[in-house]
């Protein structure tokens, strides 16, 4: 039951939503619907879940001493947006938006652009031209990056037309190959999903 | 002084403090972070989906069909509880299988059917000569697929195809690179101009 | 000891070069490159009834990027008087979103409900997009601030992706992906992308085979569409600093090697 349950529910629904693809009768099209909104909801729901999971965890936290602060401060974030958005809703001049705009975006894009600095420092140490494949990687890497300043373009055309056509041309062919790949990929595992050969999704079955 | 501009420049100095080193008043902003990110997304998800979607309709409306989704959204609670945890496995079985399902088409056509339409493509042109581009194309995907098919050793012939594969892989990884470093730049410009214009009024 | 010690060399190496480029206001001129125009060819064509879809999917993280690209592309569709549906399929999205609709809607004179509307965010996207192609309504019954769409004029004839000349998704990551796997190729849906520049190299399959119309792809390309519009914004003022990383950063490539073969050769000899 608690293995053929499921797997029957993922052959059902995935044998539907696969066979509505080919079908424009009004039945098909209002199951499609219904399944595509149930979706939708059911998702939203492990959102919720994984809330509980994080204040679960972080409260465990508080009873260790070098953890407890920052798990306090977590909470506090965690209580806090919620608090806001129910006291003055999500408009444009709500606190909400405002604790959004002074605390969570620049965090965020402070913790992205850090990663500025690990590129620099990793350009230095770690990217070396010890083979061919690699001086191929670090020569297409230079004229990238040369090509697609506008210092360059200001004194040859030709840096970003060699650019565009290395991008343009090996560098896409390559790119579909991986995308072919993983399509073919994709589509395999799926239909395993569906006739229940792949099973991971039920947690080490 | 904008309030909210000074904690929006404490907080970014607070993080470039990392780049010395690990530090309490990093760990204490990446920690709020982290709650801040969970609260903004649980109130974004409640608004938007739950309270949209299911209790306005549900209980609003009186759509009942919708007591199937409820149902199955606190069925994923029962991962709580260890006799109660196979529970949660309908909910993500029907989500895994309705992804599934509409996967297959998707992929066969947008990134198999398509893909390989789009190369196959005149590799002559109308005056005689061959289009290099087109001739690069074909054999960079060739190549890359060969290198990919791991079902045949990569010897002799095929070794060869596979070695140009690399190369092509190269050329990607290598424009990836490089466009990954201007992206990461930009990132880090951004906030170079927040703390100088908002944050420290050097620049109007 | 050392190794740290060159790590903070190169930290403050780059926030020098960055802070010192960026405190000097001068401006490159862009020219536009070939996506960038059609992007823009694209826009100006259309007429004043035309309805877009703009939808931003990505997190703040990617703000200092994304936002010159997506302020450039509502503030030409807003001077062309096309009409905006806003929407996010990323969390962050959606008040970022909301914001800078907003934003530039009150520099045209725009009205909410009228001219653009924004409505809101829906966790599961592939289901979102998917029903978009079916019904609007379906996937928003009501808007960000929950006002049924009905009462809303603007969406009086809108239904699904027939009324909708074009998406744009303004992404850091793979959702444009999505709207091509579901909403392009399900619906016929024509999807522009506003990217950040890491994404570029994974789209461009797309663009080749004509799935993707057409990329307004990192600062650079904020700062050509600012060009292109006359109306000079961040993209165009980070360019120097643009530049001037590039630059650093090449150099250490180049240093970096140049030691890594003097001690390979001392080794070989040694």
């Amino acid at each position: 039951m608690a293995t053929r349950l499921p797997l029957a529910i993922c052959f059902i629904f995935g044998l539907v939503m696969f066979l509505q693809y080919f079908s424009g009768h009004p039945l098909a099209r209002a199951a499609y619907n219904h399944i595509l909104d149930w979706w939708q909801i059911i998702f939203a729901f492990t959102l919720l879940v994984g809330v509980a999971a994080f204040i679960k965890s972080s409260l465990r936290k508080t009873q260790v001493k070098k953890d407890a602060p920052y798990a306090l401060i977590a909470l506090a974030g965690l209580i806090l947006m919620p608090l806001l958005a129910v006291i003055d809703g999500t408009d444009i001049d709500s606190p909400f938006l405002w604790a959004f705009e002074n605390m969570l975006a620049p965090l965020q894009a402070t913790v992205f652009s850090l990663l500025a600095f690990f590129v620099a420092s990793a350009s230095f140490r770690g990217f070396r031209a010890r083979s061919v494949p690699a001086a191929i990687l670090l020569g297409t890497a230079l004229v990238v990056l040369v090509g697609r300043v506008p210092l360059a373009e200001s004194i040859s055309e030709l840096f970003p037309k060699v650019t565009f056509w290395i991008q343009n041309y090996p560098s896409m062919a390559a790119r579909r190959a991986i995308l072919i790949g993983i399509g073919l990929g994709s589509m395999t595992t799926a239909l395993r999903v569906i006739l229940g050969i792949e099973r991971t999704y039920l947690s080490g079955e | 002084m904008n309030i909210g501009i000074i904690i929006a420049g404490v907080l970014t100095l607070a993080i470039y403090t990392f780049l010395y080193k690990d530090n309490p008043v990093y760990r204490a902003a990446e920690s709020l972070l982290i709650g801040l990110s969970i609260g903004y997304a649980l109130v974004i998800f409640w608004q938007t989906t739950l309270m949209d979607r299911l209790f306005e309709p549900l209980f609003g409306d009186g759509e009942l069909l919708l007591i199937i989704p409820l149902i199955l959204g606190l069925l994923m609670f029962g991962r709580f509880g260890r006799k109660t945890s196979w529970l949660s496995r309908i909910p993500i079985a029907l989500m895994i299988g309705a992804g599934a399902g509409v996967a297959i088409p998707a992929m066969l056509y947008a990134r198999t059917l398509k893909q390989m339409s789009a190369s196959v493509m005149p590799l002559v042109t109308a005056g005689g000569g061959f289009d290099i581009g087109g001739l690069v194309v074909v054999a960079g995907l060739l190549s890359t697929l060969a290198y990919f098919y791991f079902s045949r050793e990569h010897r002799g012939l095929m070794g060869g195809v596979a070695r140009v594969g690399t190369w092509f892989l190269m050329i990607f990884f290598g424009a990836t690179f490089g466009y990954t470093v201007m992206s990461r730049l930009s990132t880090l410009i951004g906030r170079v101009d927040f703390l100088l214009t908002d944050f420290l009024h050097i620049l109007s | 000891m050392e190794r740290l010690k060159i790590r903070w060399i190169i930290f403050a190496g780059l926030l020098l070069v960055v802070v010192v480029s960026y405190l000097i206001d001068f401006r490159f001129g862009s020219r536009p490159s070939p996506q960038v125009q059609k992007c823009y060819d694209y826009i100006e064509s259309l007429p004043d009834s035309a309805v877009v879809m703009i939808s931003f999917d990505h997190e703040a993280s990617s703000l200092p990027e994304i936002q010159p690209i997506a302020l450039a592309l509502l503030r030409h569709a807003f001077r062309k008087d096309i009409k905006i549906i806003g929407l996010s399929l990323f969390a962050e999205g959606t008040a970022i979103g909301y914001r800078l609709l907003n934003k530039v809607a009150g520099e045209y004179g725009k009205h909410y409900g009228q001219d653009y509307v924004f409505l809101g965010f829906k966790p599961q996207y592939i289901s979102a997009i998917l029903g978009l192609g079916e019904s609007i309504r379906d996937v928003f019954p009501e808007d960000y601030l929950g006002r049924s769409l009905d009462s809303l004029p603007f969406m009086d004839n809108i239904i699904s992706y027939e009324q909708v000349a074009m998406v744009i998704s303004i992404a850091d990551g793979d959702r444009t992906v999505h709207w091509i796997e579901y909403g392009n190729a399900r619906y016929g849906q024509e999807i522009m992308a506003g990217l950040t520049a890491a994404m570029i190299t994974s789209y461009d399959p797309y663009l080749a085979s004509g799935q993707l119309f057409a990329v307004v792809g990192g600062l650079k390309g904020a700062a050509e569409y600012e060009s292109l519009l006359g109306q000079p914004g961040k993209g165009g003022r980070g360019m120097l600093a643009q530049t001037s990383a590039h630059i650093y950063v090449i150099i250490l490539i180049i240093i970096g090697n140049i030691i890594y073969f003097r001690n390979r050769s001392r080794q070989g000899r040694g």
